[in-house]
């Protein structure tokens, strides 16, 4: 990957000068990012990076790349072999739009930290490098990967155009992939840059952060909406041609493949491959020219010497806010209490942390409206089976949190611990959970409850009840048998090891407690029988955890 | 006139951050072979200063010359010339000394067998020879601001700038690095460097100059500062700076503790 990507820089040296970049510059700035990124084990790369330590091979990036060509698969063989060749052009469309929106989603989610990286400002740009040579080799870095992505999601594509229509039309719909690809860089750009005009430097990152929780609510949504779209009725029809089809960039490369399978060569084609050909490199010149150089001022502001925010002197009475109110009320011990108000704070504010949880908890909202709504004839849906599952996926929510609690990337931090006279470690763990429950379990399930009971009915109300107990129940359990670790004291590539045998097991119980659950509900009063005995559980599961000793935790 | 040009001359140099005036007029003339001393309380716009001279900065008003040429025109002239040692620097720490220097040479331009040679004569000097070719997450931070000293004068630049050089190092690797200074400076080049460590500086610079909320108030040599105010360097900072009370803060300090 990093020899073939080097070795097409090398051999573009008079490009790189024609767009104002030193060349010997550009390989080194580049080649020394590829190096690190096969070093690297934390998430730069976002899923791309994490990898086993030592191993220099980027096999992680081959997986991914696997998983793209996987659904390529879809779009290719499911778009592309049936329709007769006078319908082929919204089959392309939609391929060539898929290629798009994963390229986007990848430089808004994953590389959004490479793109907004501004230590290179300070290891580079105080040598004699130029602002348009440093922007060159990250475009190219960037490229270089994303290029792997579009090439392995069009893969099956290729073949099924290839071998339908001819090697032309093959190396036609590689091309316009590469473009749709490049495109995607362009307009990632625009997008930051616009964000960046408008929100000041810090809110920025907040907003990106959100963003990149869409995203991935998306990403995990696209499973769920691709089968669905393949049942597009007329999609062996032909299309009848509009003329705002010309702002939309699918359209443009699907026009210019069109061109070549029927063949055709009239005006609106030609005007389609102009635009798809022309507007990439357009763009990039335009990168290059004018947005890179207000880039890299901006993003130098990022970062620098951004002066401490100074609030206004507060008085040492203290308000009480809803924070403190519950801590007095659910705490009763101070170090408890520390925890609780600790754990509070830094859930609304860890940008990681977020970013881990909080898509779970989206996508499962709308995953359980989506099968309702959409998916009414689904049996599935309808049983009294699925309304449990909503109701426990749920719970799963929360004890992927309380498992990310224990990573943050100021884990060294975690001294004070050692530092600070704790005789019973297990009332930090404690309030941490409780904190949990309070903050991120009860308002999403009743979110969900609510809307259970909307859809369902009332007569649920036990299961939501007994669910609810099973879920802290479970939280508990899987508290109990993972490594016991105080919070935020791990970094994030610590915890990530393990995480497999550890799903399992959860996923068991899960099951368990879930086929329990549903063997009650054919009992009658089955379900409001567990409800006291499950209490009961919880009760006795929170107090071993709260006992929780020195030699229990995991330090490393 | 070579000896006549001044390597380093700042005209009226203003700068906003916002809305917040950090540099309030600094003019500042520096002829060759000087150890320069630049101090002031944090937030008084030493890092801001040496972000301008490196050609980082520039956005800014008035008029600065480093080696001849106008940084706001020709920063990469200036930076091809000049070494920098930023505080706290981060470096690329999954590269070995040796990748790391390597790559920092090559944006010099400089050929391969010469930053080879170079580096690792350089990081023996240091007594990293046994560490050339390992990753530098392990480092410590002594380690890694060797690796920044030496990422700073590899390419042999007329024009040092050093941000707090002596951070994290131990005795010994103070002594040498302050000897290195001394010699540099005696050779013919220059050494622009801020610090917060007043007895080093006092010791090792030629001339001092002392800038508070952005604006210079002391400039001279150690002995014509102390025409001003007598007593060690760490005193007279403290009388201009307006601290000079730390004192009695400390007491009060003790006093709230046990209140």
């Amino acid at each position: 990957m990093k020899q073939i990507i080097l070795w097409i820089v090398g051999h573009l040296f008079p490009v790189w000068r024609a767009l104002g970049a030193d060349p010997d510059q550009l390989k080194a700035i580049v080649s020394v990012k590829l190096t690190m990124d096969n070093r690297r084990s934390y998430a730069t790369l976002g899923r791309y990076g994490q990898q086993k330590e030592g191993k220099e091979k980027n096999s992680q990036f081959l997986i991914v790349l696997g998983t793209y060509a996987f659904f390529g698969l879809f779009t290719g063989l499911g778009m592309l072999v049936a329709p007769p060749k006078e319908a082929i052009f919204f089959p392309l469309t939609i391929s060539f739009a898929y290629t798009m929106v994963f390229c986007a989603m990848t430089l808004l989610s994953d590389f959004s930290s490479l793109i907004l990286d501004s230590s290179d400002n300070q290891i580079i740009l105080p040598r004699p490098v130029s602002s348009r040579t440093l922007l060159m080799a990250r475009i190219v870095h960037i490229a270089g990967y994303l290029f792997s992505i579009a090439l392995a999601l069009s893969l099956v594509g290729l073949l099924v155009v290839a071998i339908r229509f001819g090697p032309l039309a093959g190396l036609m719909f590689l091309t316009m992939n590469v473009l749709a690809a490049m495109l995607m860089v362009f307009l990632t750009n625009v997008f930051y840059l616009l964000l960046m005009q408008f929100t000041s430097e810090e809110r920025l990152r907040e907003i990106i952060n959100y963003f990149q929780i869409i995203v991935a609510v998306l990403f995990y949504g696209s499973y769920q909406l691709l089968p669905r779209l393949m049942n597009v009725e007329n999609m062996t029809e032909a299309l009848d041609w509009q003329n705002w089809f010309y702002a939309l960039p699918p359209m443009w490369m699907a026009g210019a493949v069109e061109m070549v399978i029927q063949p055709v060569f009239d005006p609106r084609h030609v005007v389609l491959l102009v635009l798809a050909v022309v507007t990439p490199f357009a763009g990039l010149w335009f990168m290059n020219r004018v947005l890179g150089p207000v880039f890299n001022a901006r993003l130098a502001g990022l970062e620098q010497d951004s002066r401490p925010a100074q609030t206004e002197s507060r008085n040492s009475e203290k308000t009480s806010s809803l924070m403190q109110r519950l801590s007095d009320l659910l705490t009763n011990n101070p170090l408890e209490r520390a925890a609780f108000g600790f754990i509070w704070r830094i859930t609304n504010r860890d940008r990681k942390f977020k970013l881990k949880t909080y898509p779970q908890m989206a996508f499962g909202l709308v995953y359980i409206v989506f099968m309702t709504l959409g998916g009414s004839k689904d049996v599935f849906a309808r049983s009294n089976f699925f309304y449990l599952f909503a109701l426990y996926y749920t719970g799963l929510f929360v004890m992927t949190a309380q498992y990310q609690l224990s990573a943050s990337d100021d884990y060294k931090a975690a001294w004070v611990y050692g530092s600070t006279p704790i005789s019973r470690p297990g009332e930090i763990l404690s309030g941490g959970m409780k904190a949990l429950i309070v903050k991120l379990l009860i308002p999403f399930y009743a979110l969900v409850a609510s809307y259970i009971l909307f859809y369902f009915g009332l007569g649920k109300s036990g299961d939501v009840l007994l669910a609810f107990v099973n879920s802290l129940n479970m939280t508990m359990v899987s508290a109990l048998i993972s490594e016991r670790r105080l919070p935020f004291s791990m970094a994030q590539d610590v915890i990530q090891r393990n995480n497999t045998a550890r799903g399992l097991v959860v996923f068991v119980i899960l099951t368990l407690v879930g086929a329990a659950h549903w063997g009650l509900s054919y009992v009658p009063y089955g379900v409001w029988g567990a409800i006291p005995l499950s209490m009961g559980v919880y009760w006795y599961l929170f107090r071993q955890y709260r006992q929780t000793t020195w030699s229990q935790i995991a330090l490393e | 006139m070579i000896g006549t040009t001044p390597v380093i001359q700042i005209t009226n140099l203003h700068k906003y951050y916002g809305t917040t005036h950090v540099l309030k007029g600094i003019d500042l003339s520096v002829e060759a072979g000087q150890v320069v001393g630049y101090i002031g309380p944090n937030g008084a716009g030493k890092s801001t200063t040496l972000k301008t001279l490196i050609g980082l900065l520039t956005d800014f008003a008035g008029e600065v010359r480093v080696l001849g040429h106008d940084v706001k025109a020709d920063p990469i002239a200036v930076k091809s010339r000049i070494g920098y040692v930023p505080e706290n620097a981060s470096l690329y720490d999954t590269l070995t000394p040796m990748e790391y220097l390597q790559f920092i040479g090559q944006l010099y331009g400089m050929d391969n067998e010469t930053i080879e040679r170079r580096a690792f004569d350089l990081l023996k000097l240091f007594e990293l020879k046994d560490y050339v070719d390992a990753r530098m997450t392990t480092f410590s931070k002594g380690m890694r601001q060797k690796v920044l000293l030496i990422s700073g004068l590899l390419h042999n630049p007329e024009l040092l700038f050093l941000d707090e050089p002596l951070s994290g190092l131990d005795a010994n690797a103070v002594v040498l690095v302050k000897a290195i200074i001394r010699q540099l400076a005696d050779s013919g080049k220059t050494v622009f460097y801020s610090s917060h460590i007043m007895d080093v500086v006092e010791k090792i610079s030629d001339r001092i100059i002392i800038i508070a909320q952005g604006q210079i108030i002391a400039d001279g040599t150690f002995a014509e500062l102390q025409q001003q105010h007598s007593g060690s360097l760490e005193q007279l900072f403290g009388q201009l700076t307006g601290s000079d009370d730390q004192q009695d803060v400390a007491t009060e300090f003790i006093q709230t503790l046990s209140k």
